[in-house]
């Protein structure tokens, strides 16, 4: 082989190596997209049974409804617990490269989503006598939250000591990322009266700063006692 | 947090990585083309003709306190076949300290030149005075530490057939690899100083003469003036200057030469401290050299090796600072879960869908390294059973490279005195 065919042979050799990385990084990506899609539409037709099973039980009362409704409701907490981890999960893998405005749309939809569960989880704890604690967990960017993303990780550490044993559906937590600008988040954050960021909102009282496990076990079990407590 | 981080830092990361990944795999891809398509000829060398005179050889051995391998060394010398008369042994005393003399002044007798200088010159200074006292045609320099095969000069000499041929280099092979260490260097100088040599001589890109054993045409170390006695590394300063002359380097793998190796980290680090910033001068000193088309692949693959030497280093610097982050960050996260490890490593399951495209720069990073030395092992003479221990930790000899790497670049910077002792 001349010199300048080795050099060029080596040169074509490592570009085609170099695009089929970049090939199933975005086979990769699509299969991300793909995940959160699938998970989105799941959460989506959980909410959509969950309404239609409200909508009953006006209709029909709601002792006939309210064990369906139940059910349905720690399916759609796991779902949207695992897709906001999965979203942000996948976000952290592609942010290397770009700021994927797929993962803001799905996070702003996410975040959507969330509200009007937790809307609808309020409704019922009171209609179906609901024993769940519910945690409404206020954050912002890194940037401007230097604590948001401990305090994510703490909460996340108490839902996985819960799901270990079998008790994840003692305690609802739902993040709010109030940089997205969503009307519904910044209303909940008024009502709430979070002004400074990380909040945690268990019952009716807001608690600011950074809460390590200990300190967020014990305003969690102020409200309700968890197997954790 | 203390430490400075920035999310555009990812990017930069992200791109430097690419980078990095794209400029060693090319120089792997064609490292390993170059050698594939020629390995039927790797152990060729031109032969000696039968009627043909052969040249006159001064074999020039320095020496510095060297009392524990001299006696090896001139007894692998006194092996040489080639004829009495065309070999000349000349020995350097650069003002020893031990008994290197007592023992070359015993065992003198067959055509042995001894010369005993009791002051230190350094290594250069005392090559340059052998040469100075020869008579051969031929200069072979050789470290007192090494052993050289038999037919080092029947299979070395005949390549100056060739008018173009200012030296030739050969195998240099690891003598008593102990420990660890010295294992993983051992796998180091088969690839290194053997192979890869052999790949840079088919585009006359040598960049060093090794000292343990080379040889060179008189004729031409004269015209370019000798070894350079300020060089800290005088072996590879030669190269340039040869190759600035227009000569080439071959590179005879046929043949070998059997050399230490420091025994200790500490040891090698000093060893290599001294190569690295050595190099780090000679391209200073040499730097016309850089992408000068008149003296060819050699003016663009030197720079080349730079480039990515530094690219690595920053790259290596990059990731300490991004993997000290990361795990200052999850310390503190953990430290206020009473270092809950446990449920996060039980229900964090491994998903294939979190693998970056960094990771998979990572991985064919690994894979390619493993093939090349897999296509290394099996082509050089080195066992990959025999040798499993420097085998499986030679891919952290990069690691070691960086530390190496930057202490040398440190030490040009704060212009630290950086030398044989």
């Amino acid at each position: 082989m001349k010199k300048r065919t080795l050099f060029l042979t080596g040169l074509l050799i490592t570009s085609i190596l170099f695009i089929t990385i970049l090939f199933f990084n975005n086979l990769a990506n699509n299969q991300r997209e793909k995940a959160v899609l699938d998970r989105m539409n799941s959460v989506v037709g959980e909410y959509e049974n969950m309404q239609t099973l409200i909508f009953m039980s006006e209709i029909f009362g709601q002792d006939s409804t309210c064990v369906g409704l139940q059910s349905t409701l720690s399916t759609m907490d796991k779902g949207l617990w695992d897709l906001g981890i999965k979203i942000d999960l996948y976000r952290q893998v592609t942010e290397n490269f770009m700021h994927d405005p797929f993962y803001v749309e799905q996070k702003t939809e996410f975040n959507r989503k969330e509200v009007l569960y937790f809307a609808m989880l309020k409704k019922m704890k009171d209609m179906c006598a609901i024993n769940q604690t519910i945690v409404s967990y206020f954050y912002k960017k890194k940037e401007e939250c230097p604590d948001c993303d401990a305090q994510s990780f703490v909460l996340a550490d108490i839902k996985r000591d819960l799901e270990n044993i079998n008790k994840e559906n003692e305690l609802a937590i739902f993040s709010f990322d109030t940089d997205l600008g969503l009307s519904s988040i910044n209303l909940l954050a008024r009502v709430y009266n979070v002004t400074s960021y990380p909040s945690i909102v268990v019952g009716n009282a807001t608690y600011s700063g950074l809460h390590n496990k200990k300190e967020t076990i014990n305003i969690l079990c102020r409200e309700k006692k968890l197997s954790i407590c | 947090m203390a430490f400075p981080y920035y999310p555009k830092m990812n990017l930069i990361y992200s791109l430097i990585v690419s980078l990095v990944w794209f400029l060693s795999t090319y120089f792997n891809v064609v490292f390993l083309l170059a050698l594939l398509s020629r390995k039927d000829e790797l152990l060729k060398f031109p032969k000696l003709k039968g009627n043909q005179e052969l040249p006159k050889v001064s074999i020039i051995v320095p020496a510095y306190n060297e009392e524990s391998t001299i006696e090896q060394s001139i007894a692998s010398l006194n092996k040489i076949d080639y004829p009495k008369d065309k070999l000349e042994i000349i020995i350097v005393n650069d003002g020893s300290r031990d008994n290197t003399g007592k023992i070359v002044n015993g065992l003198k007798g067959r055509s042995i030149l001894f010369i005993d200088n009791k002051d230190n010159k350094g290594k250069a200074a005392r090559l340059n005075q052998g040469i100075e006292e020869s008579t051969g045609e031929l200069i072979a320099c050789m470290d007192a530490d090494s052993e050289v095969q038999s037919d080092i000069l029947k299979k070395t000499t005949p390549y100056f057939r060739n008018k173009k041929i200012g030296a030739v280099t050969v195998t240099v092979e690891v003598k008593d690899a102990k420990n660890f260490l010295q294992k993983i260097v051992a796998v180091e100088y088969a690839i290194g100083l053997s192979l890869f040599l052999k790949v840079l001589s088919y585009f006359s890109a040598v960049h060093v003469t090794p000292g343990p054993f080379s040889i060179y045409k008189k004729e031409v170390l004269e015209k370019i003036g000798r070894f350079d006695t300020k060089s800290i590394v005088e072996d590879l300063e030669i190269a340039y200057r040869l190759q600035k002359g227009g000569y080439r380097i071959a590179c005879c793998i046929a043949t070998k030469v059997r050399t230490i190796t420091p025994e200790t980290f500490k040891s090698l680090h000093k060893q290599r401290k001294r190569w690295y910033s050595g190099a780090i001068y000679t391209i200073i000193k040499h730097r016309n050299v850089v992408l000068n088309s008149k003296i060819g692949y050699f003016s663009y693959i030197v720079p080349y090796v730079f480039l990515l030497i530094f690219l690595g280093l920053f790259l290596f610097a990059f990731s300490v600072y991004l993997g000290v982050y990361h795990l200052i960050r999850s310390i503190s996260f953990f430290s206020l879960t009473n270092f809950n490890f446990l449920s996060y490593m039980t229900l964090n399951k491994f998903d294939f869908l979190t693998l970056s495209t960094l990771s998979f720069f990572g991985i064919t990073a690994i894979a390619t390294t493993i093939l090349s030395m897999y296509i290394c092992m099996k082509l050089s003479s080195i066992k990959i059973k025999k040798n499993l221990a420097g085998v499986v930790g030679f891919p952290f000899i990069f690691f070691l490279y960086q530390i190496f790497w930057a202490s040398s670049i440190l030490a040009v910077i704060l212009r630290k005195k950086v030398g044989w002792k």
